[in-house]
């Protein structure tokens, strides 16, 4: 190696290499302007929402090729589209918004105690004038915010725009307890999807194997409760499942028939038992010192 | 002396963020020591080297050959990555002996090259612990045995010394010197000037991704000798102690620095000046509570250099 | 590529196999997986002694439900996890300059992993479904006429298990959140698509997987649309089609996986 060859002096100094040229001298342009448009805040939503009459259309194809049946669909149009409690039901138990809360939760909620245990972040967070209850209060709020988005939200949204295209406030005055039903009714969910997503997420230190539990803790209580009912033949066997008890209470707060034979009563206390359970682990979890052996 | 690494116009481009900045280098056989701040464009350099990354233009050779996608070259080539992460649940032994399975030792070999790079690092009485209960420094030592246990003749070391306590460092400063001092060829990367020049006195210097200086130690000591010293002295009589000096040649300059009993004098010959130091402070009979070089560092040497 | 370095390749691809195999064993929710591929058991035993001497229908029905478990949840939530971590899992971790920097190439890193974890897989799958099948089934034991279809079970879920560990796979390769996209995939888009009509069902891996089994069709009315109906391919087109996709999407993979570089979040 030659001694003292090399110095660079004092400043600035930029790239010496040489330019190449470009076959389609306009591209960086194109691709710099379309990052940039990705990179404006509204824009991702704006363009995902853009994408809504091409999916309506596809829709209409697949309805084109079962025209048929969905005439005999809209001769019961009436029950069908009636904005009751029964709607708000409908909507509350809906299997896609329960898929999309756990995907959501998935996404949002999976490494929020994970990434902590795997990192040693607890230690930091409680080197500060924190504690426990703060800690789980904060991020007990990250799922509580996602998951309000897509029930208290929508809920409250329904009301004020039937009210709107009813052009009366007949529909308040024949439900005044529908607001309330909407509060609690997302309240439930709240609590239980919150504590449920930060449960799990205490389970592991890996945010991958916590977002595949997420979703599959849920579906593998569907299927026990299916396969449960298929061999004791009894509505009890319900309790098994987690969407089940929500929807036995969901039905109780929109006055509606409960999907299960038994009081809902016993699914308040299954999902309270799995909340406190859940509660307990995730406290005894959250420790600011960890002993490895 | 052949080049065993060899760089040429070598850039890097994270998006628009330029890492690398046409760096052209040539490494032999033997110890050199690639030194700058954080964020200078080391670990940038080591990947490419290491055929993590690709060069987004000029390109890097490592024994006559490209590093990306070569895996020949690495039963050749050792790596000791700056990132603290591993395989947590196994124990350190069953990391090696994986390490070295995949490197096509048969299993009595690999065991017996896993055991000996254990000892080297003197993790033998913890190899049946898992990883995830090695303290820091332990991490450091299984990384650097994962390095050394199939004898490659190029080691890439980036920062292998961080997390190691004074005596674990010593010993690791030994082994090093020992493998460059047997005709292999080591790149190690700091960021602290005084672990490098344990090491080795072949430097490079890097900084905002370019090469700012390359050669023996005593050149860049030689560029910090011409540049003038701060020397801070806190004591319980600054200004007498000031007033010894305002005749002396080798001063170009005395402040009184903001703590209480404190002095900073400016010296383009370093020795002279602590020699006279010595003799005032004991002729006068002051009280010290510290002497220190403000910009006896790596910070100085590189702001002077940049001319920051 | 020669006659050596395609030696060296498969050498190097069972090397990455042992060592991933043996980590894949040892982690801990490898058990979480084994333990859920047990309930199956545990339910086989109680229906066993609930329905003790009882009419055959519940057996038939519930040796159906074994294979939708297996079929449509079980595998899609092992190959989901485990395909999607063949490289996600070294970015996250961090450990991808270990494997990286070893005498193997990228490719048979991709090739040796999704050969692991298949056969992890595999092995976790066939012993629930045995041992379950075996005790719902411990009656006719001796004529053994339950084996043709366990055999045909077998072949459709270790199908079943390539196929969706490959396509996983290529997406850990291409996309950061790959696991979201899985799942989206997995318990979004494989189960929607089967109402679907016509050949838009063959955009599905469980349509060719169902097709290997017997099927048992839905009757009509008025929600007839809305349940799920098969219109299933052979079973030679649907074998077939299954290896053609482990085998696409794996190449496709190691392409990925070869050609990309992957940097640590700093």
């Amino acid at each position: 190696m030659d001694v003292g060859t090399e110095v660079r002096e004092k400043g600035y100094t930029g790239w010496e290499g040489r330019l190449i040229q470009r076959r389609f001298k306009w591209s960086p342009i194109a691709r710099t302007g379309i990052q940039l448009a990705f990179r404006k805040k509204r824009f991702k939503p704006l363009f995902a929402i853009s994408f809504l009459p091409a999916f309506f259309f596809l829709v209409g194809i697949y309805v084109a090729e079962r025209l048929e049946d969905f005439r005999a669909f809209f001769r019961e149009a009436n029950s069908f589209i009636a904005v009751d409690p029964g709607f708000f039901r409908a909507y509350y138990s809906n299997g896609s918004i329960i898929l999309f809360i756990l995907l959501v939760l998935a996404f949002a909620g999976s490494g929020l105690i994970a990434d902590d245990l795997k990192n040693n972040s607890l230690q930091l967070y409680f080197s500060r004038p924190l504690r426990k209850k703060d800690y789980i209060l904060g991020k007990l709020a990250v799922p509580a915010f996602f998951v309000s988005l897509l029930t208290f939200v929508p809920g409250l949204l329904f009301i004020i725009f039937k009210l709107i295209f009813s052009g009366s406030f007949r529909f308040i005055t024949e439900y005044p307890w529908l607001p309330l039903a909407v509060v609690g009714q997302s309240v439930l969910y709240i609590g239980f999807f919150g504590l449920y997503t930060l449960s799990l997420s205490a389970a592991s230190r890996n945010s991958r194997y916590v977002m595949v539990l997420v979703v599959l803790v849920y579906f593998f209580s569907e299927i026990l409760s299916g396969i449960l009912k298929l061999i004791f033949r009894s509505p009890y066997t319900g309790l098994f499942s987690l969407g089940g008890n929500l929807n036995q209470i969901t039905a109780v707060f929109f006055s509606q028939k409960t999907p299960y034979a038994f009081s809902p009563v016993w699914s308040f206390l299954v999902l309270s038992i799995l909340a406190v359970a859940g509660f307990i682990f995730l406290f005894r979890k959250i420790r600011g010192v960890e002993v490895i052996k | 002396m052949t080049n065993v690494i060899e760089a040429r116009d070598l850039s890097k481009w994270y998006g628009n963020i330029l890492g690398l900045n046409e760096i052209s280098l040539d490494i032999g056989p033997g110890i050199t020591g690639l030194l700058g701040p954080n964020g200078a464009g080391k670990s940038t350099f080591m990947k490419l080297i290491t055929g993590l990354l690709k060069p987004s233009r000029g390109r890097i050779s490592v024994l006559g050959g490209s590093p990306w996608n070569n895996p020949v070259l690495f039963s050749r080539l050792g790596f000791c990555p700056e990132i603290d992460s591993f395989y947590e649940d196994i124990t350190g032994l069953e990391f090696l002996l994986g390490m070295i399975r995949l490197h096509g030792f048969p299993a009595a070999a690999a065991r017996s090259k896993a055991m000996a790079a254990l000892e080297t690092v003197e993790l033998a009485a913890d190899r049946d612990r898992k990883i995830k209960g090695y303290s820091r420094g332990m991490r450091q030592r299984l990384k650097l045995a994962q390095t050394i246990i199939h004898d490659p003749e190029v080691y890439i070391l980036d920062e292998p010394l961080t997390g190691l306590d004074p005596l674990g460092k010593r010993k690791m400063i030994k082994l090093i010197r020992s493998l460059g001092g047997s005709g292999k060829t080591i790149l190690v990367s700091s960021h602290v000037l005084p672990e490098i020049e344990a090491l080795t006195s072949l430097i490079v210097l890097i900084h905002q991704g370019k090469i700012l200086a390359r050669g023996h130690i005593h050149y860049i000591r030689d560029l910090i000798e011409k540049h003038p010293h701060q020397i801070s002295v806190i004591c319980d009589r600054p200004r007498h102690l000031a007033a010894d000096f305002v005749g002396d040649a080798n001063v170009s300059r005395i402040s009184f620095g903001p703590s209480a009993g404190e002095v900073v004098f400016e010296t383009g010959n370093r020795d002279q000046f602590y020699d006279r130091l010595g003799k005032s402070l004991v002729e006068k009979g002051i009280e010290v509570e510290e002497i220190s070089s403000p910009d006896d560092n790596l910070q100085a040497v590189f702001e002077y250099l940049t001319g920051k | 590529m020669t006659k050596s370095s395609v030696g060296d390749w498969y050498r190097a691809a069972g090397r990455v196999f042992r060592f991933y195999f043996f980590l894949a064993r040892r982690a801990v929710r490898t058990r979480l997986f084994v333990i859920l591929g047990l309930v199956p058991v545990a339910l086989a035993v109680i229906v066993r002694v609930v329905f003790a001497g009882k009419s055959g229908e519940v057996m038939a029905v519930f040796n159906d439900i074994l294979i939708t478990f297996f079929l449509q949840f079980y595998i899609v939530v092992l190959s989901l996890f485990y395909g999607t971590s063949i490289c996600a899992e070294e970015i996250e971790n961090k450990t991808l300059h270990y494997i990286a920097t070893r005498p193997v190439s990228r490719s048979s890193v991709i090739a040796g992993k999704s050969a692991a974890y298949i056969l992890l897989q595999t092995v976790m799958v066939i012993t629930g479904l045995t041992v379950s099948y075996l005790i719902m089934n411990a009656p006719s034991l001796k004529t053994g006429g339950f084996f043709p279809l366990l055999l045909r079970s077998y072949a459709a879920l270790f199908l079943g298990t390539a196929a969706y560990t490959a396509v996983y796979a290529f997406l850990g390769t291409v996309l950061k959140r790959s696991l979201i996209i899985g799942l989206i995939f997995g318990f979004g888009w494989e189960n929607v698509i089967q109402y679907f009509p016509g050949s838009t069902q063959k955009l599905s891996v469980v349509h060719y997987l169902k097709s290997l089994l017997p099927y048992r069709p839905v009757a009509g009315g008025k929600l007839s649309f809305l349940l799920f109906r098969l219109e299933p391919t052979s079973p030679l087109a649907s074998i077939a089609t299954l290896i053609i996709v482990t085998a696409f999407f794996t190449v496709l993979a190691c392409l990925v996986f070869s050609w990309k570089e992957y940097r640590f979040d700093e």
